[in-house]
């Protein structure tokens, strides 16, 4: 298969998404009354506070907006398909075609993000952000920046979701993957609490660990929280973070593969 | 003509790690090397030419999976050689990939939510099938299959019946030079079966694809596959012409006689007696060209006769036949 074919995987993810359109209004629901609740709790935590640690309100109600709905990508049917594909044997099935299963994964994921950013998390933020206000970026290089972020955010978010997925073939067992990544990345991202307001040896581990990069960094470096030589310093650290976790997949990946033709799984 | 695929003593062992059971058996197990050896496929030998419809034929358990999946390159034979196009086929897994079609009965290739046209789609993208050979193939395989009225209906609605010819369909786009199918009838009500079969035999002898299948069913072999190779436990038991074999095992055609009520004994010249239930009677025919009106015309009017079975032998029957006769088939392997 050639690789400009791939992203036909993304094209029909995304339509296939559009056969389940009423799930989009349970998910934006969903969306927005869990961001208004974030803002609702740190609204109580600044009263009668103008600045916590050198934060504002209107700065953690920004950093709710971008680390919430937006760099929240849902992996929960991504990781239950795959481990599924994976523990059932189907996987085989790809590999009977000329195909590579990883980029298979990767564009067909991208589709399937696209679609959710599209129709739940961007018209959430944007309904948010009119509703109590978001600030612009602290500057225009910090605005570019964030938007190499993103991308650096969905990337670790797949393959973060992709090697717990194939956690799945090792372990062999039910057990709820999906929950387990969960856990870790409401405390790891920074999602729920940003870095900056956790204690800080936890804060110093978690700093260094590649789940900062799917929340934290990001809407950090949009509030301007880390200046342009730290910001692009931690570009670096993210991409660094991206290519080893490529590598560790492209090894379980292999591994899989041999087990799965000389053992038969 | 060099043959299309050759096998050469070919075997597949599975090594299991013994399980022990309770816990401390499975605190033992998980030190212990102590596995057992499942020997799947076993020394098997044959040569298959382009162009042929050979059938595969064991009971549950024979290997049959084991080797059509070593065939196309999901699995590394632990014995023996084995040669696909002239490949060792999991060594050029991709380059095989793409000359070869594979359908498993129990395994679905479609993507499920899409309509069927879109997993076509995908394949065309996938085999990097040119435009118009795509549509020339999609025209002829949807005539054939009769699939029109659910090309364009999610996956998960389709009958099991519909979902099998879209699975060989989509298995057959791009042209491959060989289609492997594993038990692609399992499951299937008699019509759709019916038209498996029928497609099966007509691509064969019009596009002159090889066809592979396994099977539990001789009369998925008697309709589509003129050679027949049969395996018990891993091992070769026969491989040759369908009819060489009916030939040296006689017909083995079971014929259930049932009445209103019990017609007292019955004889017949062309079929054994095998057993006596009163009002309803089994047997089995003779001969090969004994047919039903034989049968019928002998027995005559006035028994009360309520209705008429003839089945054809199930393969553990032909099987356990085959090793009672095994010294009669001289020309056996
Ligand atoms: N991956 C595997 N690991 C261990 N044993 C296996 C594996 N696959 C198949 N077997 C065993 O090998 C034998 C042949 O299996 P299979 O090829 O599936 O038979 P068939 O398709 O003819 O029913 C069976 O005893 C089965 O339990
Ligand atoms: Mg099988």
């Amino acid at each position: 298969m050639k690789l400009s074919a791939y992203p036909a995987f993304t094209a029909t993810a995304f339509t296939s998404r559009l056969a389940y359109r009423n799930q989009v209004w349970s998910g934006m629901f969903g969306e927005l009354v869990a961001t208004f609740a974030f803002i609702a709790v740190w609204t109580a935590a600044f009263v009668g506070r103008g600045t916590v640690d050198g934060v504002t309100l209107p700065d953690m109600v920004t950093y709710v907006i971008i680390a919430g709905p937006l760099l929240n990508w849902n992996t929960t049917r991504y990781i239950r398909e795959v481990g599924d594909a994976i523990r059932t044997g189907d996987v085989t099935t790809f590999l009977l075609k000329p195909l590579h299963y990883p980029a298979l994964l990767f564009f067909n994921q991208l589709g399937n993000n696209a679609f959710e950013q599209l129709s739940i998390t961007l018209p959430v933020a944007v309904i948010v952000a009119l509703a109590v206000g978001l600030l612009p970026p602290a500057s225009v290089a910090h605005g570019l920046l964030f938007l190499a972020y993103w991308v650096v955010s969905w990337s670790m978010m797949f393959l973060i979701a992709t090697l717990t997925a194939m956690l799945a073939f090792w372990l062999l067992t039910a057990f709820a993957l999906d929950w387990f990544l969960r856990g870790i990345m409401a405390v790891a991202s920074g999602a729920v609490v940003p870095l900056w307001f956790m204690p800080a040896p936890l804060a110093a581990i978690l700093g260094y660990l590649p789940f900062a990069w799917v929340s934290y960094y990001p809407s950090a470096v949009y509030l301007g929280k880390l200046d342009l030589p730290a910001a692009s310093l931690h570009l670096a650290i993210g991409c660094i973070w991206l290519a080893t976790l490529v590598g560790i997949l492209t090894w379980l990946w292999s591994r899989m593969r041999h087990r799965l033709i000389v053992q038969g799984g | 003509m060099s043959p299309i695929i050759s096998a050469t003593g070919v075997g597949k062992t599975f090594r299991q790690l013994k399980r022990q059971s309770g816990f401390g058996g499975a605190l033992k197990s998980l030190f212990s090397r102590d596995y057992t050896d499942i020997r799947a496929v076993d020394g098997i030998s044959f040569a298959i030419n382009a162009g042929e419809a050979v059938g595969y034929l064991g009971p549950n358990g024979a290997g049959k999976s084991t080797m059509i999946k070593m065939m196309t390159g999901i699995l590394t034979p632990s014995a023996g050689t084995l040669s696909v196009l002239g490949r060792e086929p999991h060594a050029h897994r991709m380059t095989n990939a793409a000359e070869i079609g594979v359908v498993f009965g129990q395994r679905s290739q479609l993507w499920w939510d899409l309509p069927v046209r879109d997993s076509f789609d995908l394949n065309r993208h996938i085999y990097d099938i040119p435009p118009a050979r795509f549509a020339d193939n999609l025209r002829y395989l949807t005539a054939m299959l009769d699939m029109a009225s659910y090309l364009d209906r999610p996956v998960r609605q389709l009958s099991l019946g519909q979902r099998m010819r879209a699975e060989i369909a989509m298995a057959l786009l791009h042209d491959p030079k060989i289609l492997f199918l594993d038990e692609p009838t399992i499951g299937l009500d008699v019509v759709a079966k019916d038209a498996v079969r029928k497609f099966l035999a007509e691509i064969n002898r019009e596009r002159g694809t090889t066809i592979i299948l396994t099977t539990h069913d001789l009369v998925d072999i008697e309709e589509i596959c003129p050679r027949l190779i049969m395996v018990d436990d891993g091992k070769l038991l026969f491989d040759g012409e369908l009819n060489r074999l009916r030939a040296s095992l006689g017909s083995r055609r079971r014929l259930t006689l049932e009445f209103a009520t019990d017609p007292g004994p019955i004889a017949l010249t062309t079929a054994t007696l095998t057993a006596d239930e009163g009002a309803a009677k089994h047997f089995v025919l003779d001969d090969e060209t004994v047919s039903l009106l034989d049968v019928l015309g002998e027995l005559g009017r006035g028994h009360g006769l309520k209705d008429v079975k003839l089945e054809e032998p199930d393969i553990e029957e032909v099987i356990r036949t085959f090793y009672l006769n095994k010294p009669n088939l001289a020309s056996a392997p």
